[in-house]
């Protein structure tokens, strides 16, 4: 039962964490994405083997822009009716603002719960394995998509060297934050042409192994679509509905 | 559609995205602490790098549905990368892809000049803007405040996706490594006539 998560179709993982954001959109009472975010959360600690350390690691920055989102729903209001429920130096807060703003902070925390929900619990490669099985990705883009995957540590490794290189000749940093921006030119091209080049080598390389990049009924590595995955659809439903009906019996 | 592409140009799409994949994580990540202090519009003016890879891969390959694919394939390659924005990525690549091709659409590919590659910058910020506004909520924030934001989406992508991503194309085309893709051919082309 604790891997029900990491066990379930990355595709269908997929589309029901888009439902659940989609769904989410459309609330903008504080409780329905809180219920979300504590459920997901729920289902985390029930159902996955996550790093519970790297969760909270990823979860700073968010918790920062749902701060951000705060404060700015207060300020930047459009809709400012309602009882005044605090006064912060000369400023009425009302009850809809305060309202919107948590709303919108916990959209913030729940959208970014339910991504980390998928990311940490989902092999990349299985991902999009199942993409090419289940949701009928051209084999063209989703193994030209693992080729990409594949060289990453190879295009870490370059920029580092890119860098190092650089520094040899004596290219000093730039302190100004705007100049380094623009010097990343320097970085991003050398890394782009050696990108084009690993492109054509690759490239030839699959097709001197046979790939043709036409459809495919089997596969060497099969994605299945178990029961797992109609028990997590309907606690994930069940979550949703109990979340969007909350704002009904809580008032 | 995908039967007319080679596959070094799908590849080559994918590793561009990798490499801009590392680039958008880093943007990510100031962009998230900035808004911790000025809120939503911290992403705005830098918005215009998320929509530089489909611009980047239209201008070199010039197929219809380079800017959609491309930038598809940079969002799935973020959410590869262990990106914590996760899924919901790839949907908003797919929509900021649908913006820039159809600026390209509307000049039946024919036009790659600074202004088509600009136009595809603000067509990407309208179709993202829209999204955005949407799965953001922004229709809490006062009138004004939500047209500045636009504002300086578009701002953003025409300079940063339009301007920035022909000067990357034009630096990358010196080197010499862009032979065998059809912008080399058209510029070829350009100096026969």
């Amino acid at each position: 039962m604790k891997s029900a998560l990491h066990n379930m179709n990355p595709s269908v993982k997929f589309v029901l964490v888009t439902i659940c954001m989609f769904t989410l959109a459309f609330f903008f009472n504080p409780w329905t994405p809180l219920f979300v975010w504590m459920g997901v959360i729920m289902m985390q600690l029930l159902f996955s083997r996550i790093d519970w350390k790297m969760w909270m690691l990823f979860m700073i920055p968010f918790v920062i822009m749902a701060f951000g989102y705060f404060w700015t729903t207060l300020v930047f209001a459009e809709d400012k009716s309602g009882p005044v429920v605090l006064s912060v130096w000369s400023m009425h807060i009302t009850e809809v603002q305060l309202n919107h703003a948590l709303s919108l902070s916990f959209r913030v925390l729940a959208f970014s719960g339910l991504s980390l929900l998928f990311a940490l619990t989902t092999n990349p490669v299985s991902f999009i394995l199942s993409l090419m099985q289940q949701m009928r990705l051209s084999p063209k883009i989703a193994y030209s998509i693992l080729v990409g995957y594949q060289f990453l540590p190879v295009l870490k490794d370059e920029f580092v060297q890119i860098q190092q290189a650089h520094r040899l000749r004596g290219a000093v940093q730039e302190k100004n934050v705007f100049r380094r921006l623009l010097n990343m030119r320097k970085i991003l091209l050398p890394m782009l042409a050696g990108a084009v080049r690993k492109a054509e080598r690759a490239a030839f390389a699959m097709e001197a192994r046979g790939f043709t990049g036409e459809k495919r009924k089997s596969f060497y590595t099969i994605i299945h679509v178990g029961k797992v995955d109609g028990y997590m659809v309907s606690l994930f439903m069940l979550l949703i509905v109990l979340s969007c009906t909350s704002v009904l019996y809580i008032n | 559609m995908l039967k007319s592409w080679k596959l070094k140009e799908v590849v080559l799409m994918s590793l561009f995205s990798v490499v801009f994949g590392i680039v958008y994580l880093l943007f990510l990540h100031v962009g998230n602490i900035w808004s911790g202090f000025i809120g939503p519009i911290a992403y705005e003016w830098i918005f215009g790098i998320w929509f530089i890879v489909s611009i980047i891969c239209m201008y070199i390959i010039r197929k219809p549905g380079a800017a959609v694919i491309s930038e598809t394939i940079a969002a799935a390659v973020e959410v590869l990368l262990g990106n914590a924005v996760g899924p919901r990525l790839i949907l908003a690549g797919v929509i900021q892809g649908l913006g820039a091709e159809a600026a390209f659409a509307a000049t039946r590919y024919r036009r790659f000049d600074i202004w088509v590659l600009m136009l595809a910058g603000v067509g990407a910020s309208v179709f993202s803007f829209v999204y955005g506004y949407f799965m953001g909520g922004f229709t809490v924030f006062s009138t004004g405040y939500v047209l500045l934001m636009f504002g300086l989406r578009i701002v953003s992508g025409a300079m940063i996706a339009g301007v920035g991503g022909k000067a990357v194309v034009d630096g990358l085309l010196a080197t010499g490594s862009l032979r065998g893709y059809a912008i080399t051919r058209s510029k070829k082309g350009e100096a026969r006539a």
